[in-house]
């Protein structure tokens, strides 16, 4: 005979208008094994809290079920209460009578009759809960930060200057990201290299950060507080201890300004020896493998250009690229955005005339580090525009392409009219066609109306296409405050692209076990209260990975995202929570079948006894053993077969 | 403490809103405002605003230079008037370029705008200058048991840009004279409604189906009376009543007052020099013992 | 003397119009920039329930440079000048201050000038007011004059003469 203690929470109205509790809470009284049933209008609170500890003691209970919201809300709180009243946390039980129950159906009388079903067949497994007993686990205190955009190299130098050692991974050749791009942010008109540039320089020179550029992450083994990542560094074949970052290999290569610079969206050209952009971060060359004439066909004309021309002999053709494991407690996965094709929006004109560009595009045009060296010239015939018109939400709010909204598309493009009216002066013919402006932020809407008041003509519509007259593009906008359609000639046209996710989003998503919404963006594991989270412990995501947001979103992520590592990695140890896989010894028959399912490399076969066991620091309690194991010798702890088998047959 | 005025009569009021002229001359004076008559104004030029701006702007500085010729003050009675001199006042005051163009014309009348005048309308007189408890104090015959709604008129109240005597949104100071006068005022949702009173110059319909509707839904409230502070709103309200009550197919009996003419009734002053008998509404609705 | 007369004595057609169009760029340049066409105007204005006045779109149509068209479409005229819409507008646009330039620019642009503004002004260029002494009814129907009532002397200007010369150098485009 167990001694079980039944506590209904009414949730304020919440459970208690659509379900008769006070009956709930009578019923559960005379179920078998149950020595006393109570209810109070909030459980979570100090209150209820009290009620269940005095019960426990008033009543000797060794077991406890609390009839109240998802176990995702409170179960975690409810341990700690029967914890602290005395009982092995463990034994505790919940029915969900809140999201199962009260909010999803509208009759009082049924939902009531439901709830006492799910408060009975909660009982009837509490009564063969086990009490289990947490153990821990010792945790590496080394992070790791994958994409070296504005994200990563902000939770780099947080948690670097915590005083935790950081490995920052960035698949390209410097960091700098996105935002390097950036000519000037907005609201705020900041240049965007001068803000970034010395951040970038800390990153480099930071004695806790290993900076691991031109580096690939290809696997990730092992889970919270000890993960094993695999990385694969790619060849640079420049020996970048002896790279000065003079230049002279760039200078004199063969392929110069023959390949599309990658860092200035195919606005500029480049070499197959190149720096991606004057400030990068190593200021070291890197030798494109893809297009160097030496690697591709293994012939430069008589020797290769740039091997001759490095006074230090840092070219180095024969490097390989080598596989390395980095160990680290926790995980921070900063790896960006994708701007749409906008290709995929024909009608737009992208693919047809090269004046045809994106928002990307005209930010390396405006950027003085850029191609143009700063100078507006439209890309068919390198002359001055003396009209702009900007075509915003391309692909974005799109239920055929994109369904968000890309949060910056807005302020870039003022930004962009800003700063072109500057270069441009008055007599340059603007136009925006838009369908709302979203400019949220602070100081985004006096930045708008500032932009308003420079002669920009606003239009409310999407134009349907751009047609390509050669010379010059013509749109046709159809604009809803004037009701009006009008003609619109233009030398240039300036697309906003959605915000996507990275294409290869779904693969890395693989890797790490990370889920995606639907939009593709990494899933966090809850919008509001756990942003930064993921559903894979000790794995964090911040900045565009996680959906499209501006510079200081971003930011400020990335310092949370690092602010929830070092909560991880201040500590020693690690609670592990005991609802995991175990194995009936009697049972299992050491057919592997659980070590091929488990995701986590969690389950181990032990060759001399011939049974399969389970490594408790991996096993996360996916279930995914329980399911495979066809001799039922996987057991998941307190999700028993027979545990589930007894609520079934209570309520039957 | 006595306080003197020119008053400045405008167009509409001393050619046929005389009830307003004349309540106004039988009660100030009753409170120490001593009014004098100067010989020579003209109209504001509000009415031509739509015609010629430069108009409007022009006749406005040469009556507020006409005042300061004298070394008076104006008290405004006509709240289109009372606008048009505000907005001069503020235009003139913040473009200094314009004030010595219009210091140009007016030369011909040997008349220039300086703006070291004042000018009030009979509200912010009566509720700032001569103050709620004076008026409290003097009266003799409290207008008790009395429900009166509140017109102040669209052209007292706005635009807030260039200063006007009372709140746009919520304007209370008659409310507080009339309670001065221990009559009871309640707010209702058509308070600032307009009149519609400037239509009657090219779409008169128009005019009166909005003058109409103001008064259907006063009417509909259960207001003893209506009370007004400015001639273009009062002749559409009381002087073209039953018209207007045939647009929004309503009998509008609404007794229509000015402000001043309750005041002077509260004063002790005689209905007969109120100029009660002009009112075409039917006031005698209501008993003044 | 009449508006004719008047015009004559003016500064010529071309400066006029040159002058207002001044006036209605920058409201384009300074003000209708700023509309983002929320159209709280419309919503609380006098006119448009009874005319379909929609004070937004005269906004958005400036912007666009679009003026001959509201210059010659009576729906200027029906703006009861309540100044609603400039008292609460968030942006401070002022679509009657708008309305008046268009009323100035299609007088000046020889349009039909509606209703009684051509008598009312004729009054005020020769007696200084838009209208002179009436004569009116009481409640029981006795006819009333303003001397009648012991009201002194109308005050209008003393000298026609001076007041016409100060008025003819503000040009009135012939109507």
């Amino acid at each position: 005979m167990r001694r079980i203690g039944v506590f209904v929470c009414h949730c304020g109205i919440n459970i208690a208008q659509n379900v008769d509790v006070e009956a709930l809470t009578k019923y559960a009284s005379k179920l078998d094994d149950v020595v006393v049933s109570k209810q109070y209008k909030y459980m979570c609170s100090d209150v209820g809290a009290t009620l269940i500890k005095d019960s426990i003691k008033e009543h000797q209970l060794d077991g406890v079920v609390v009839a109240c919201c998802s176990p995702r809300m409170h179960e975690h709180t409810f341990r700690e209460v029967v914890n602290d009243g005395g009982v092995n946390p463990y034994r505790l039980e919940i029915a969900n009578i809140r999201e199962q129950c009260s909010w999803v159906h509208g009759d009082r009388g049924k939902s009531t009759e439901k709830a006492k079903f799910l408060v009975r067949s909660a009982v009837a497994k509490a009564k063969l809960l086990e009490p289990l007993e947490t153990s821990t686990l010792e945790v590496n205190p080394d992070a790791l930060v994958i994409g070296g955009g504005i994200a990563g190299i902000q939770a780099s130098l947080d948690l670097a200057n915590d005083g935790f050692k950081v490995y920052l991974v960035e698949r390209e050749p410097s960091i700098g990201g996105r935002m390097s791009q950036l000519d000037k942010t907005f609201p705020t008109l900041d240049c965007s290299s001068c803000i970034l540039t010395p951040k970038m320089m800390e990153v480099g020179n930071h004695p806790n950060i290993d900076l691991l550029t031109y580096v690939e992450v290809t696997g990730v083994e092992g889970s919270i507080g000890n993960y094993t990542v695999k990385v694969r560094k790619k060849p640079r074949y420049v020996d970048v201890d002896k790279c000065t970052g003079c230049g002279d290999c760039a200078a004199a290569c063969r392929l110069k300004g023959r390949i599309s610079s990658e860092f200035d969206m195919g606005m500029g050209k480049r070499g197959a020896a190149y720096m991606p952009f004057p400030q990068a971060v190593p200021l070291k060359y890197t030798i494109d493998a893809e297009h160097c004439l030496f690697l591709t066909r293994g012939k430069c004309g008589d020797k290769p250009a740039c091997r001759e021309a490095c006074v230090q002999k840092a070219i180095d053709f024969d490097q390989k690229e080598e596989l390395v494991d980095l160990k680290v407690g926790a995980i921070v996965v900063t790896t960006g955005y994708d701007l749409l094709n906008p290709e995929d929006l024909y009608e737009y004109g992208y693919a047809v005339s090269p004046d045809v560009i994106t928002t990307l595009e005209l930010e390396r045009l405006i950027s003085s580090s850029g191609p143009t060296k700063g100078e507006i010239l439209r890309p068919s015939d390198q002359q001055k525009p003396k009209s702009v018109t900007f075509i915003l939400c391309v692909g974005s709010r799109d239920e055929t392409q994109c369904t968000w909204c890309c949060r910056i598309g807005c302020m870039s493009a003022l930004k962009h009219v800003y700063l072109l009216r500057e270069k441009l002066g008055d007599d340059v013919e603007i136009n925006l066609c838009y369908t709302d402006i979203r400019s949220y932020g602070k100081g985004y809407e006096e930045f708008y109306r500032k932009v308003r008041g420079l002669k920009t003509n606003m239009f409310r519509g999407i134009p349907s296409e751009v047609q390509n007259m050669g010379d010059h593009q013509k749109i046709d906008i159809f604009d809803t405050t004037t009701n009006k359609l009008f003609e619109i000639k233009t030398d240039m046209v300036v697309l906003v692209p959605a915000l996507v996710p990275r294409s290869d989003a779904a693969d890395f998503a693989r890797l790490l076990h990370l889920t995606q919404s639907g939009d593709g963006f990494f899933l966090e594991a809850h919008p509001k209260l756990r942003p930064m989270d993921t559903f894979v412990n000790g794995i964090f995501i911040a900045g565009c990975c996680q959906g499209p947001k501006d510079i200081q979103d971003t930011v400020s992520q990335a310092s949370g995202a690092a602010s929830r590592v070092a909560t991880i990695l201040s500590k020693k140890e690690l609670e592990i929570d005991p609802l995991i896989a175990a194995v009936d010894e009697e049972a299992c028959t050491g057919c592997g079948i659980c070590v091929d399912v488990c995701p986590y490399e969690a389950r181990v076969l032990n060759e001399k006894a011939k049974i399969a066991e389970v490594n408790e620091a991996l096993c996360t309690g996916c279930g995914a053993c329980i399911a495979a194991c066809p001799s039922n010798a996987s057991i998941h702890k307190n999700f028993t077969k027979k545990q589930f088998l007894n609520m079934v047959d209570d309520i039957l | 403490m006595k306080k003197k005025y020119a008053l400045y009569p405008g167009c509409l009021m001393p050619t046929e809103q005389y009830a307003y002229e004349l309540s106004i001359r039988e009660s100030l004076p009753l409170l120490d405002i001593e009014l004098v008559d100067i010989d020579g104004f003209s109209c504001c030029g509000e009415p031509m605003k739509s015609v010629n701006r430069l108009l409007t702007l022009y006749l406005s500085a040469r009556n507020l230079a006409l005042a300061e010729k004298h070394k008076l003050d104006l008290f405004i009675p006509c709240a289109m008037c009372h606008l048009a001199l505000s907005e001069c006042r503020h235009i003139l005051g913040n473009n200094p370029e314009m004030k010595k163009r219009i210091n140009g014309m007016l030369a011909s009348e040997e008349l220039t705008y300086k703006g070291t005048g004042e000018i009030v309308h009979t509200v912010d007189l009566l509720h700032d200058l001569v103050g709620v408890e004076t008026i409290k104090q003097r009266v003799k015959k409290p207008m008790k048991g009395i429900k009166l709604a509140t017109h102040y008129g669209c052209h007292l109240i706005r635009p807030t840009e260039i200063g006007r005597p009372v709140d746009s949104e919520h304007p209370m100071k008659m409310e507080a004279i009339l309670e001065a006068l221990e009559a009871e005022t309640v707010d209702y949702p058509e308070k600032l409604d307009c009149c519609g009173g400037i239509l009657q110059i090219n779409l008169p319909e128009s005019a009166l189906t909005k003058t109409g509707q103001k008064l259907k839904a006063v009417q509909e409230h259960g207001f003893d009376g209506f009370v007004d502070v400015c001639p273009w709103c009062h002749k559409m309200f009381d002087s073209r009543q039953s018209k207007a009550g045939e647009t929004v197919a309503a009998k509008l009996d609404v007794p229509v007052f000015y402000l001043t003419q309750l005041l002077g009734l509260a004063l002790g002053v005689k209905k007969e020099k109120l100029g009660l008998e002009l009112n075409l509404s039917p006031v005698d609705k209501l008993e003044f013992g | 003397m009449s508006i004719v007369d008047l015009t004559s004595m003016g500064k010529s057609q071309t400066e006029l119009r040159k002058e207002i169009n001044g006036q209605l760029s920058k409201l384009q340049d300074e003000i209708s920039d700023y509309c983002f066409q929320c159209a709280k105007c419309t919503a609380g204005c006098e006119a448009h329930k009874l005319l379909e006045l929609e004070p937004h779109k005269m906004v958005a149509l400036l912007k666009r440079g679009l003026i001959d068209e509201m210059v010659n479409s009576d729906i200027i005229w029906t703006c009861m000048s309540c100044f609603k819409c400039r008292e609460r507008c968030p942006q401070r646009v002022a679509p009657v201050e708008i309305l008046f330039a268009l009323k100035n620019m299609a007088v000046v642009s020889g349009k039909q000038i509606p209703g009684k503004y051509t008598a009312m002004l004729q009054s005020i260029l020769s007696i200084g007011l838009i209208q002179d002494v009436q004569e009116v009814t009481t409640r029981d129907n006795k006819t009333m004059k303003r001397d009648e009532l012991g009201l002194p002397s109308l005050s209008k200007p003393c000298d026609p003469a001076k007041f016409q010369v100060g008025l003819t150098k503000i040009a009135v485009e012939k109507v």
